[in-house]
């Protein structure tokens, strides 16, 4: 078990350099959910007008929708270093190490927590200085966090699946594509009240809707919402799925 | 290859002892390779029964053309590759039983070479040297040494995506002995590499095995082969064909060199990339 612990805690610090390694790396996820929450928020911010939306700006609505979506742009990077690790031949070199093979997969799930704790608090506090309020105080920006780095570590799986099948880091980027039909067949533009009836079937059945408004529960009405539950829930589930998937297809690589 | 003022602190006990214990276990085959054998699917055979010893200390040539079965031979005794039966024993373990107890007794320089691009050849050290759970003070002493050994302690803080192909080749030589292995594979250690970044890593090799480390090196060429190795087995599509020291094998297949001897015995090199290339590349084989 000690050697187990320091096993992923090394591999870890050696992932957790490459998120800085170039440090511009960093501003591409950022770059995209800060332009459409300063176009939204300035352009759509008369929507708030419309009856049957809830009583708060536009910003606020749409501010956790950017936290969200800064985080769920990078954490699908971790299926692209995983196939330059494979392709450069460095996944051998640790996989022929009397080490234990799973601190691999949680050495990166680790890399893809912290990195998502740098990029969700760039990005709250890039909406704080905009004005934005955090009702449910500290605690909740730590309940937010919690719920963030779960989907986080979710997604990243996934992108670490088709990794490990593809090997093949165009395949593993064109993921990407998933992320808007995830992102924008949710409530992450406006309350399900107000979307098409065909729109609000699909956000109900999409797990990014709970999480959004978990996360959107935590700024805007703050603890006892029951979103928060329903939010941590569907970000739970999905990590327990696709780790589990990903130790799967690791095992399975390794035959 | 020991330079005036290289240190080689762990490396002078290392070699009395080694020395000592090479004398006494002069016979022992420290590698025992029986009816090996890799299928791939669609009935691909690219290894196909393959037998053979390697006595500690020894320095064994695993010769053929591209895509005869030797990267996957070598693959499958260090476990990297799922043999599909034989049995494969690293120093007394079979390999696929007891790949940690082998994995500690092995260092393996590959192909690819395989380098963190984002880190320094120091960094990638202490993490290797930590995954080898070795003592902090140890790794920094083998570090210092065997940089100077490669002669890349000039660049050590440097990422190692700066480094030329020569020097990525040294330092991924360093890097797999940071454990101390008591056997080296090398897969094509001097692949494009020119003939003075070759003559280096020769010097190394030589200079490693003379300390008593068992070396397992493939290769294709002949002229490597025959600076170096004790003994050969020449392979060829999936299996060994001959095998001996070069002296051996001159004489028994009345060549004038090594290369004579690999023509004679070796078959067409285009068949045989198409089969192994059908075997390892997943997209050929969805297409068989």
């Amino acid at each position: 078990m000690q050697t187990f612990i320091s096993d992923w805690w090394y591999l870890s610090i050696r992932n957790v350099k490459l998120i800085w390694r170039p440090l511009l790396a960093l501003l591409p996820a950022l770059f995209m959910p800060i332009f459409f929450f300063v176009v939204n928020s300035l352009s759509l911010q008369s929507f708030a007008k419309v009856p049957g939306f809830p009583d708060v700006s536009y910003k606020d609505f749409i501010a956790p929708v950017a936290i969200f979506t800064a985080i769920f742009f990078s954490a699908g990077n971790a299926g692209i270093e995983l196939v330059q690790d494979i392709t450069s031949g460095y996944l051998k070199k640790l996989i022929i190490m009397p080490i234990n093979k799973l601190a691999i997969v949680l050495a990166k799930l680790t890399e893809v927590a912290v990195q998502s704790i740098i990029q969700g608090v760039i990005m709250l506090t890039l909406l704080l200085v905009w004005g934005v309020e955090i009702k449910s105080g500290l605690l909740g920006v730590l309940a937010m966090f919690a719920m963030l780095v779960v989907f986080a570590m979710a997604w990243s799986c996934i992108s670490m699946i088709s990794a490990l099948r593809t090997q093949n880091a165009r395949l593993v980027q064109s993921l990407f594509i998933l992320v808007f039909p995830l992102l924008y067949l949710t409530t992450s533009q406006a309350p399900k009240e107000l979307l098409p009836e065909t729109f609000a079937t699909l956000a109900s059945y999409n797990p990014v809707t709970y999480i959004i408004e978990g996360i959107r529960a935590l700024v805007l009405t703050g603890f006892g919402d029951p979103s928060i539950g329903y939010g941590f829930a569907a970000a739970s589930g999905m990590f327990v799925v696709f780790v589990t998937l990903t130790v799967l297809s690791f095992r399975k690589a390794l035959k | 290859m020991f330079r005036s003022g290289c240190k080689a602190p762990f490396t002078i006990s290392f070699r009395v002892v080694i020395l000592t214990e090479h004398m006494a276990k002069a016979t022992k085959n420290i590698i025992e390779v029986r009816n090996l054998t890799k299928t791939y699917p669609g009935n691909v055979h690219a290894v196909s029964g393959v037998t053979f010893d390697v006595k500690e200390g020894g320095f064994f040539g695993f010769l053929g053309p591209n895509g005869a079965g030797k990267s996957t031979t070598m693959n499958m005794l260090v476990n990297l590759v799922k043999k599909t039966s034989g049995s494969v024993k690293i120093d007394g373990f079979e390999v696929t039983e007891n790949s940690d107890e082998v994995h500690k007794r092995v260092g393996f320089a590959m192909q690819e070479v395989g380098l963190d691009e984002v880190a320094t050849a120091r960094e990638m050290m202490e993490l290797h040297g930590r995954l080898y759970h070795l003592p902090p003070t140890v790794i920094q002493e083998r570090i210092a040494y065997l940089l100077k050994l490669v002669e890349l302690e000039k660049v050590a803080d440097k990422f190692t995506s700066t480094y030329s192909g020569g020097m990525r080749r040294r330092f991924d030589l360093a890097l797999s002995l940071i454990h101390q292995p008591k056997i080296l594979f090398l897969d094509e250690p001097t692949q494009g590499l020119d003939p003075h970044a070759r003559q280096l890593i020769w010097g190394h090799i030589r200079e490693l095995n003379e300390q008593g480390m068992t070396i397992f090196l493939t290769t294709h060429f002949m002229e490597e082969a025959e600076a170096l190795c004790e003994r050969i087995a020449i392979m060829d599509r999936g299996q060994i064909v001959t095998s001996g020291s070069p002296a051996e094998l001159m004489k028994k297949h009345a060549a004038k060199n090594l290369e004579e001897v690999f023509l004679k015995t070796t078959g067409s090199n285009l068949a045989n990339e198409e089969v192994n290339l059908k075997a390892t590349d997943p997209y050929a084989r969805a297409r068989m």
